[in-house]
């Protein structure tokens, strides 16, 4: 526990101290990679610890985006209000999205399919709101009073600080008796139920808090990427997500990060000299299923046990 | 200087008449191409337990195949053959490499296929481009007819409309009324049992998923003709056919039928009448359907 610990501190640090040691590119990248770790963390939440596959979460990152680009654009709202505002209409949105829980499986899947492409294609279509394909660009830097973001530097400790925090929130979420439903519920919904737990009322709850981690990455990437537009809601966000989770392993707090981290940096090396980057990730997907469906951290679980005599 | 306001009134209702019966026939055609995919998509999911997401990816790939073959050989008939066997080929080597040796987790399948459309999509990008391209139309079936009532229409739509229900029929009649079709249908209700009877399951499977590959390299061919043939295509139409077979009721030929013409009619009157929010008229109601019937209008419980 104490090593764990250790860990963890000197993982901070060197997080703290990055942005010195590393350019301008990483540092954008990294910021880049923990807001969408953040947002397929929050996918995580239910396909790693409630068994549900959502392809959905597009939907609630990109609300929130929107939300806080308009208030803060066109209406010139402060970043005090517009950045809760967008955090509130996304979360908003996941209480009524949330009755998808009602269905399981392959109705799960798909139903949050038709939900992401519900907001998409108003994002799309209702073009005097929302801008159409030009979006909402740009997005001021936050600054709350007189504190004011001043670059992507400063702008990268913004997010690290929020991203720890919230990863903390979600470690006590998941070890506390609610986390461990979820589980329970993922094991064996039966055996739950008639152990007396309302299913139904943990799954709802777990998606709205699941949309609120979405919409708190949306909020945190609008101010990132300086402006919105559909793509932000699209089904490859939402699918891309699940896949960061997959390939980092689900059900732990490292992996969605992990996996963000792969897909974002391999993105950025196969664009530079391949121009069809999708195929590569089209190969990633089938190859993680095929060959690693526990993602990363899984292997790195098996190849402990198996330094420890365990494994089979 | 006004038109009396009666008469204008009677001239709104007349063109708004017309508009009325111009989006039915335009659902009702998009209602036949979308059966042409989302039967193939269902009767594989009802018999394998197969979610394949590649299938909006077959058709635009078949599209294509179409496109070039009458481009060559300007034959229309031709284009749909190959492009068919093109996808039954494809189709054939996805199913028995990639998807069975997964086995029935659908989230695996579902990851595994959409990277499978991704991989197609991108070669089809590297092969045709990313221009619009739309496949020609046979002579005999260029131009509008008249329709009782004076309205014109495009041939090439109504044709499309006869291929749609003629396709629904045999398929109605292979299903329900051959051997094989029982097989099929005892195999959906209960796939041991049928293994234990002493039929060939696998050949079964393989013969189910070469007729709905075919049926959607076909659909590829004859929708790129009257939509484009463009990226991006693959997932809208895949959208729509899903649409289609959830409100239907995975598995069942009927509810894919009933989807069809429900979704190709919201669609054309969601486009006409509120086109901001016209993918609101069409998910709006499948997701109060789904929140009290899950499992679609002819679905089954699981």
């Amino acid at each position: 526990m104490t090593a764990r610990v250790l860990l963890l501190v000197a993982a901070l640090a060197i997080a703290a101290a990055l942005p010195s040691l590393v350019g301008e590119f990483w540092v954008t990248l990294l910021t880049q990679i923990m807001i969408f770790g953040l947002l397929a963390l929050s996918a995580d939440l239910l396909l790693g610890h409630a068994g549900l596959f959502s392809l959905c979460h597009a939907a609630f990152f990109a609300v929130a985006a929107y939300t806080t680009a308009i208030l803060q654009v066109r209406h010139g709202v402060s970043t005090a209000l517009a950045a809760p505002a967008g955090i509130l209409a996304g979360t908003i949105l996941s209480f009524v999205f949330a009755f998808a829980v009602r269905t399981r499986g392959v109705y799960f899947i798909l139903i949050t399919l038709a939900f992401g492409y519900i907001i998409w294609g108003v994002a799309y279509r209702w073009a005097s709101f929302t801008g159409g394909d030009n979006g909402v660009t740009n997005v001021p830097f936050p600054a709350i009073g007189g504190l004011r973001v001043a670059g992507p530097t400063q702008y990268y400790y913004v997010v690290l600080v929020a991203v720890v925090l919230i990863a903390l929130a979600y470690r006590v979420l998941i070890t506390s008796p609610f986390g461990l439903t979820l589980r329970g519920i993922k094991s064996s919904e039966s055996r739950m139920r008639s152990l007396g737990y309302d299913v139904g009322s943990h799954l709802y709850v777990a998606f709205v808090l699941s949309g609120l981690i979405a919409s708190i990455a949306g909020v945190l990437y609008v101010y990132y990427n300086r402006f919105i537009n559909p793509v932000a809601a699209s089904f490859p966000v939402s699918l891309e997500a699940v896949l960061m989770a997959i390939v980092g392993g689900t059900g732990t707090i490292l992996g969605p990060f992990l996996g963000s981290g792969i897909i974002l940096v391999l993105r950025n090396w196969v664009s530079g000299f391949f121009h069809y980057y999708t195929a590569v990730l089209g190969i990633v997907f089938i190859v993680t299923v095929l060959f690693a469906p526990q993602g990363i951290m899984g292997l790195v679980a098996r190849w402990r046990a198996g330094n420890r005599g365990e494994g089979a | 200087m006004l038109a009396p306001p009666g008469a204008s009134f009677a001239l709104f209702l007349r063109s708004f008449m017309s508009g009325v019966i111009l989006q039915a026939i335009n659902g009702i055609s998009l209602a036949a191409l979308l059966f042409l995919l989302a039967s193939g998509f269902t009767l594989t999911f009802g018999l394998m337990r197969v979610v394949n997401m590649a299938y909006g990816a077959y058709y635009l790939l078949g599209g294509y195949i179409g496109y070039s073959v009458a481009r060559r050989t300007g034959s229309f008939e031709l284009a749909i053959l190959c492009g068919g066997l093109t996808i039954v080929v494809l189709g054939f080597f996805v199913d028995r490499f990639l998807i069975r040796p997964i086995g029935h987790n659908h989230l695996a399948q579902v990851l595994l296929t959409v990277g499978v459309a991704f991989v197609i999509g991108e070669v089809c990008l590297a092969i045709w481009g990313g221009d619009n391209l739309r496949v020609a139309i046979p002579p005999w079936l260029r131009g509008g007819m008249e329709l009782p009532g004076g309205l014109f229409y495009p041939k090439y739509r109504l044709a499309l409309i006869v291929l749609g229900t003629s396709t629904a029929i045999l398929l109605w009649l292979l299903y329900h009324k051959t051997h094989i079709g029982a097989v099929v249908r005892a195999g959906v209700d209960d796939r041991e049992m049928v293994n234990a009877t002493g039929i060939n399951v696998d050949r079964l499977f393989a013969l189910v998923s070469a007729l709905a590959s075919f049926l959607a390299g076909l659909a590829g061919v004859v929708g790129g003709a009257f939509l484009t043939l463009n990226p991006g295509a693959e997932w809208d139409i895949l959208v729509l056919a899903l649409v289609v077979v959830i409100v239907g009721g995975l598995g069942s030929l009927e509810g894919a039928i009933l989807g069809s013409i429900i979704v190709g009619l919201l669609d054309a009157y969601g486009r006409w009448l509120l086109p901001e929010f016209s993918y609101f008229v069409l998910f709006g109601p499948m997701a109060v359907l789904l929140l009290f019937r899950a499992t679609g209008i002819f679905g089954k419980e699981q």
